[in-house]
């Protein structure tokens, strides 16, 4: 029975298993997509501009960014990602600072996040009168998302050989891989990805687990 | 106007008309760039420009081979055709090519090798007009600008300028505050004295005034070679101003459109387009005024050789105006060699082949990319 119990456990995970693989492989083959067509418009881009206007000249090495990817500890450890706007403070953060630092008398300042000021367009970098190439570029990055070194080191394993292959061949000179232009739905997309990539390395592992035991209950089972 | 061009022209620039008829001869053919299309690789590129008039132009590049490095050493060639023209000109084409050479990126020729036969050009060209080098210090100005909004070192940036535009007062440029002080204090003794007159503000130098100073500086040059080329007369008037009125409609055009949904206002706008062209002015008046591309097109529509070029945008092609407006380019400037002895000819060939350059980065941007659909929005030139 107990045999019984758990061969249901590992159908039900299995197909869990192959349900979240085919999302994640959807979700990959659009970030594909939305990534090589902001490619394409960079180098339009370049053609319409000048192949050195759009470049590492442009743009400073130390930037600062416009979203930010918050991790949290969700149900049964598993690891969640979410897009929040820089400078803005998770709910949990904000509440305890503020008590501290009230008041009696007369109204206080209370601190301010580091960076006040709101981070720049990063099409601005590149001058005010871009072509149109250039903002079609910055929107499929934005509702694509750039797929980033994530929290857990979980990067690697979850970056499409696509993306990385393409990034390689394209021009490593450009150094314009790191487009932070900001887009919560963009991020998301990459943040989801990284869930579900969390989802199934679990999943995959709770796999293993049950194998064994059902090894150990059945030791006779093929 | 001088009657006996056709006697003179040859005594002094005969030698060199032939030596750019030839270097024109020698731009890909629509062959040459159906074997393009069908390489696989950069390496397969750079196989296929060997046995064209490039010849072995990367073959001191070690793998990987990308876009960048051969949009580099296609410049570098040019520079080096262009720099041999110069050197061999007597005036008044000398100053002719002196304001051509604002066409050219400030990245153009820099690289540690090629630091000697700069300094050998720079010494010969000291009794020369200074106007020569405006044209890359013009671009080196506004490289020196933005890399200090963008908090990037001096010596850096120093590095990426062109040697032929460098000025003792360079290193300074990056101080100054507003396009006065940069004037008085730094460029009131160079060549850009003239066409920063037109450009002074007391604002601070923020991205948009760095903008709006490099479109009127670009605006101010233009004028003053449309000027230089009415002035001269003869065939290379002919010539050259119906090119440089159709670039200066044409910077009018481009400037509206991606001005759209920027912080630059109408007024600011109208500051920017040149003074000359068909638009002058009362398309530029009404140009000045549209607020989207569908107002644009309305006055294109008043003006014979706009109204096509408009019409032919977007279609199943998926063609952008600037694709339009170099295919028009490419036209005039081919034309411009269906007549002798005039300036125009250099003009022309060293637009032609900037074009044909654009044309292979794409090409091998497409092939990087494995995007191989629009491999074909290349415009072909011969």
């Amino acid at each position: 029975m107990a045999a019984l119990d758990l061969r249901a456990e590992l159908d039900s995970l299995v197909l869990q298993l192959l349900g979240d693989l085919e999302e994640l492989e959807g979700k990959r083959t659009v970030l594909n997509a939305r990534v090589e067509e902001g490619w394409l418009s960079l180098a339009k881009a370049r053609y319409a501009m000048g192949a050195k206007s759009v470049g590492p000249l442009q743009y400073a090495s130390h930037m600062e960014p416009q979203v930010c990817l918050h991790a949290s500890e969700a149900q049964e450890g598993l690891q969640k990602f979410k897009v929040v706007r820089a400078g803005v403070h998770a709910p949990e953060e904000v509440g305890p600072r503020e008590a501290g630092l009230r008041r009696r008398k007369g109204p206080t300042k209370t601190p301010e996040p580091e960076s006040s000021e709101a981070p720049q367009d990063p099409l601005n970098w590149f001058g005010i009168l871009v072509p149109h190439s250039l903002r079609q570029a910055q929107a499929s990055f934005r509702d694509g998302g750039r797929r980033r070194e994530l929290p857990g080191g979980l990067g690697s394993s979850c970056s499409s050989r696509d993306i990385s292959k393409s990034h390689l061949e394209v021009d490593p000179e450009c150094g314009l891989t790191e487009k932070r232009s900001g887009g919560r739905a963009g991020l998301q997309l990459a943040a989801d990805i990284a869930s579900l990539q969390n989802r199934i390395d679990w999943g995959r592992s709770q796999l293993r687990g049950l194998q064994e035991k059902l090894k150990q209950l059945e030791p006779g089972a093929a | 106007m001088l009657e006996g061009a056709e006697l003179y022209f040859n005594v002094d620039h005969g030698y060199l008309e032939g030596l750019v008829r030839g270097c024109k001869a020698s731009l890909l053919t629509q062959q040459d760039y159906i074997n393009l299309v069908q390489c696989e690789t950069l390496e397969d590129l750079k196989i296929h420009l060997q046995t064209t008039d490039y010849g072995n132009f990367l073959a001191n590049h070690t793998n990987p081979l990308t876009v960048s490095k051969i949009d580099t050493e296609m410049r570098k060639r040019l520079c080096g055709e262009f720099e041999y023209f110069r050197n061999h000109s007597l005036e008044p084409l000398s100053t002719f090519l002196t304001y051509m050479t604002n066409e050219f990126p400030a990245q153009e020729v820099c690289t540690p090798c090629s630091q000697t036969l700069v300094t050998m050009f720079l010494r010969v060209q000291v009794n020369f007009h200074p106007v020569k080098r405006c044209s890359y210090m013009i671009d080196n100005v506004i490289l020196l600008m933005n890399g200090a909004l963008q908090k990037k070192s001096v010596k850096e940036i120093l590095g990426k300028c062109h040697p032929l535009g460098r000025f003792t007062e360079m290193e300074a440029v990056n101080i100054a505050e507003t396009p006065s002080d940069l004037f008085n204090a730094i460029l009131i003794e160079t060549p850009l004295a003239p066409f920063f007159q037109d450009c002074m503000s007391e604002n601070a130098l923020d991205e948009l005034n760095i903008e709006l100073l490099r479109n009127k500086l670009y605006k101010s040059y233009l004028e003053a070679f449309y000027k230089f080329c009415k002035n001269h007369g003869d065939v290379t008037a002919e010539v050259m101003c119906p090119i440089l009125e159709f670039e200066a409609d044409r910077r009018a055009f481009i400037i509206t459109l991606n001005s759209f949904g920027t912080e630059l206002s109408k007024e600011d706008r109208e500051t920017l387009y040149p003074t000359f062209g068909k638009l002058y002015p009362e398309g530029l008046r009404l140009l000045a005024q549209a607020e989207d591309f569908d107002q644009m097109k309305n006055v294109a529509d008043h003006y014979g050789v706009y109204k096509p070029l408009f019409e032919a945008v977007g279609g199943s092609g998926g063609k952008t105006l600037e694709d339009v407006f170099y295919e028009r380019e490419v036209q005039m400037n081919v034309l411009a060699f269906n007549r002798q002895f005039h300036y125009g000819v250099f003009y022309a060939y060293v637009k032609l082949k900037e074009q044909e350059i654009r044309n292979i980065v794409w090409i091998a941007e497409c092939i990087s990319q494995r995007h191989r659909t629009k491999i074909n929005s290349y415009i072909p030139i011969l």
